[in-house]
């Protein structure tokens, strides 16, 4: 009976002896091989389809390359006159602006509508499901294909939005040129841009409302919240980590936004309404500047990644983003 | 991030520049019969826009394939709108075609980087010659001209009748007849200025009597910053502030005032014989209704308008210079040339294909003919024309001052000084 109690210690110790520190390295190494390993493809994807790309953006902002430099690889380094541009030049600085106070607006838009398109279909109705299918018909319509149409919808003299206007009485819409203005412009391209994503966050918000207990609600209603009260207390904090992803991605999402504006805003007056993105582009690919196209995309790259940030630590202030 | 990745991935794909210019220059001058055609080009031709005339070009490659076996000619269509991006997209990627229809302003651009192979063997009197100028950098020519135009200006007798005013001559009588439109034809706007159409409202400081830029040296300098340039514009923005070109005019592309034509929505429009041929064949109804005249005179006695076209051209980084090379001397062969230029309303670039066309003989598409051969001009062969056409600099000052938010003096002294950066540049 005394023996067994000994035994067993004298026994661990006799098979499993205190590892020296190089077995311990070994054992580590050969713990991480096979995650290395396993991880390894796809590093390498993302290195050569992220990483470079990011790397070499950067490199190309702080030169002057143009055409005839991408051709023969001469370019010459010219610190941060780039950027100097991107902030003095009042084309790319309105683009800046434009980007972070359309992408915003369309952020909010898209959030609204697709709040309250996600708290409709969560009621029991007759033909949810139908609802529910036509709600993810804008998203699957090509971005580039839906900016022509709407671009017509918004047409001066045989569009529909200004035969519908003066059908319903305001004759100021007869011949409205949505497109001469920045203002309504903005107006056209941020109904096409929320039309065609808030069936995302419509969705995504749906699927969260229905994991939220249903006797939390009935509970909250006993206690005698009134339906605001209960979206406002209940739905909308258990909501939280959703909302706070969704508003990540729309963000992301909006603030590149470049074929609405491409398709839309090439004609309205001094490409005022174009974004970060689309300069980016006409400085690159247009006027062959790819350095200063480059230094606007790093910039745009540098503002989506604060917004991200500040997101990612505010959420995460309050513990419940895992 | 996007843009970020697709501006470094097409960065990254360039990375060395082919070298194997010797063997095929020596092959597209040789020239001789004996050596066998053999392989297969892609050739980019600009999108005409039309089945019929999209099924010509796609022709050449069958018949050229039918009498040289053993070749394969890839024909793509790119639509004019984002040929430049496209070409630039490709020299940048080392994926160009072999051979390629150019905008003739943008030949000395890319001829410039490179990209371009001289083309040997341009006789004297044999091709348009503006057209031959437009391809010449360093006295060397990068593109053999294949066809060219002029805008003339295209009324509805109707509505001019309505309007009881005669086909404008002078720009007085352009802005009295719109004027009358407006007045008497209720609906119609008497013209299509749009706001993004520089061959439209450029060659109007020609014909104010004022330059674009000129030569000095090496390098080239604005001449907009000039009294007639400003009235130019003036006039030019002077039908949109008066109400008598649609509101929505000032975001236009040239097919949508086009577009506006064909619905009868204006009166008068400044188009070449490409786009005549295109509203007929859209509505032929309208054939009979449409006329022809020479663009309106201004205050210096012309009606100088832009002479535009394309040439065929071929990239240094082609694999076949010698199939490319005999693929566009059979398609500037007259007959074949003719069967391209009658369908899309251009006249042919060669001496020998302008007179098999027969152009000058037809009455509607006479005046087209006169405007390029007497009454047009080419904007400065300089490399970077392209790229200040490409990145639409004009566009945004003329619709300031279409909108009244600049002087057309304030627009013109700021363009000059955007143009001198990029000829310096």
């Amino acid at each position: 009976m005394s023996s067994a109690p000994a035994a067993v210690p004298a026994g661990r110790s006799k098979r499993a002896p205190r590892p020296p520190a190089m077995a311990i390295a070994r054992r580590a190494v050969n713990r991480l091989t096979l995650p290395v390993l396993l991880l390894l493809p796809s590093l390498i994807i993302i290195a050569g389809l992220v990483g470079y790309p990011l790397v070499r953006t950067i490199y190309l902002s702080f030169t002057d390359t143009g055409l005839g430099d991408l051709i023969y690889g001469t370019s010459e380094w010219v610190g941060l006159e780039n950027f100097k541009e991107v902030f003095t030049d009042e084309h790319l600085r309105t683009s800046l602006v434009n980007t972070v106070v359309f992408g915003t607006a369309c952020v909010i838009g898209t959030m609204i509508f697709g709040f309250a398109v996600a708290l409709l279909l969560n009621q029991r109705l007759k033909g949810n499901l139908l609802f529910g299918i036509a709600v993810l018909l804008p998203w699957a319509v090509p971005a580039l294909a839906a900016s022509a149409i709407w671009k017509w919808l918004f047409d001066a003299r045989y569009g529909f939005v200004n035969w519908a206007m003066v059908n319903l009485g305001f004759d100021g819409f007869q011949d409205y040129a949505w497109f001469a203005d920045r203002e309504s412009a903005y107006v056209a391209i941020f109904i096409t841009v929320v039309w065609q994503s808030f069936p995302f966050v419509a969705l995504s918000l749906l699927a969260g409302l229905q994991t939220i207990p249903k006797e939390t609600l009935q509970a909250a209603a006993v206690d005698g919240a009134n339906a605001f009260q209960r979206f406002r207390l209940v739905t909308l904090p258990l909501l939280r980590p959703i909302v706070a992803v969704l508003v990540i991605f729309s963000t992301i999402w909006d603030f590149k936004i470049f074929d609405q504006i491409y398709v839309m805003a090439a004609g309205v007056p001094d490409r005022s309404a174009d974004t970060a993105a689309v300069a980016a582009y006409r400085e690159g690919f247009a006027l062959s500047h790819y350095g200063l196209g480059s230094a606007v995309a790093v910039v745009l790259f540098l503002i989506l990644l604060a917004f991200a940030l500040i997101y990612v630590r505010l959420v995460g202030k309050e513990g419940e983003f895992s | 991030m996007a843009v970020a990745l697709v501006l470094a991935t097409l960065v990254a794909a360039c990375g060395g520049g082919d070298e194997d210019n010797g063997a095929a220059q020596s092959g597209s001058s040789g020239g001789g019969e004996a050596a066998k055609l053999e392989g297969s080009i892609s050739v980019w031709i600009m999108d005409p826009g039309s089945p019929k005339i999209q099924g010509v070009v796609n022709q050449y490659g069958k018949d050229f394939e039918a009498a040289h076996p053993g070749t394969k000619i890839d024909i793509q269509f790119v639509p004019w709108a984002q040929a430049h991006d496209k070409f630039v997209t490709a020299i940048a990627g080392g994926k160009v075609p072999d051979v390629a229809e150019m905008g003739t302003t943008w030949t000395p651009e890319f001829a410039d980087q490179g990209a371009l192979l001289e083309q040997p063997g341009i006789g004297e009197g044999e091709y348009v010659s503006s057209l031959v100028d437009a391809a010449t950098l360093d006295e060397k020519v990068y593109g053999k001209p294949w066809y060219a135009g002029a805008r003339a200006l295209i009324y509805r007798k109707d509505f001019l009748e309505k309007a009881g005013v005669e086909p404008p001559k002078t720009w007085e009588d352009m802005t009295a007849a719109a004027q009358a439109v407006k007045e008497k034809v209720k609906g119609v706007y008497g013209i299509g200025t749009t706001g993004l159409s520089e061959h439209m409202y450029l060659p109007t400081i020609w014909q104010a009597g004022g330059e674009i830029a000129t030569q000095e040296g090496d390098t080239w300098k604005s001449a907009l910053n000039s009294p007639e340039a400003a009235q130019a514009i003036d006039f030019y923005a002077s039908f949109y502030k008066d109400e008598l070109a649609p509101k929505a005019a000032i975001g236009w592309e040239e097919p949508d005032a086009q577009t506006a034509f064909i619905n009868g929505d204006i009166a008068m429009l400044i188009a070449g014989g490409w786009g005549y041929n295109s509203i007929i064949a859209t509505k032929p109804e309208l054939e009979e209704k449409i006329g022809t005249v020479l663009q309106p005179t201004g205050p210096s006695g012309k009606g100088t308008a832009f002479a535009g076209g394309s040439h065929l051209v071929q990239f240094t980084e082609s694999g076949n210079h010698e199939l490319g090379a005999s693929f566009v001397d059979f398609m500037l062969e007259p007959d074949q040339l003719n069967k391209f230029t009658s369908e899309i309303g251009f006249l042919p670039g060669t001496t020998a294909g302008i007179e098999a066309s027969g152009y000058l003989e037809d009455e509607a598409r006479k005046p087209f003919a006169e405007q390029l051969l007497n009454a047009s001009a080419v904007y400065p062969p300089s490399p970077k024309w392209g790229g200040l056409e490409g990145a639409n600099i004009f566009d945004g000052q003329i619709q300031k001052v279409m909108k009244g938010e600049e002087t057309a003096q304030d627009a013109v002294a700021e363009l000059a000084t955007k143009m001198d950066e990029e000829f310096a540049g």
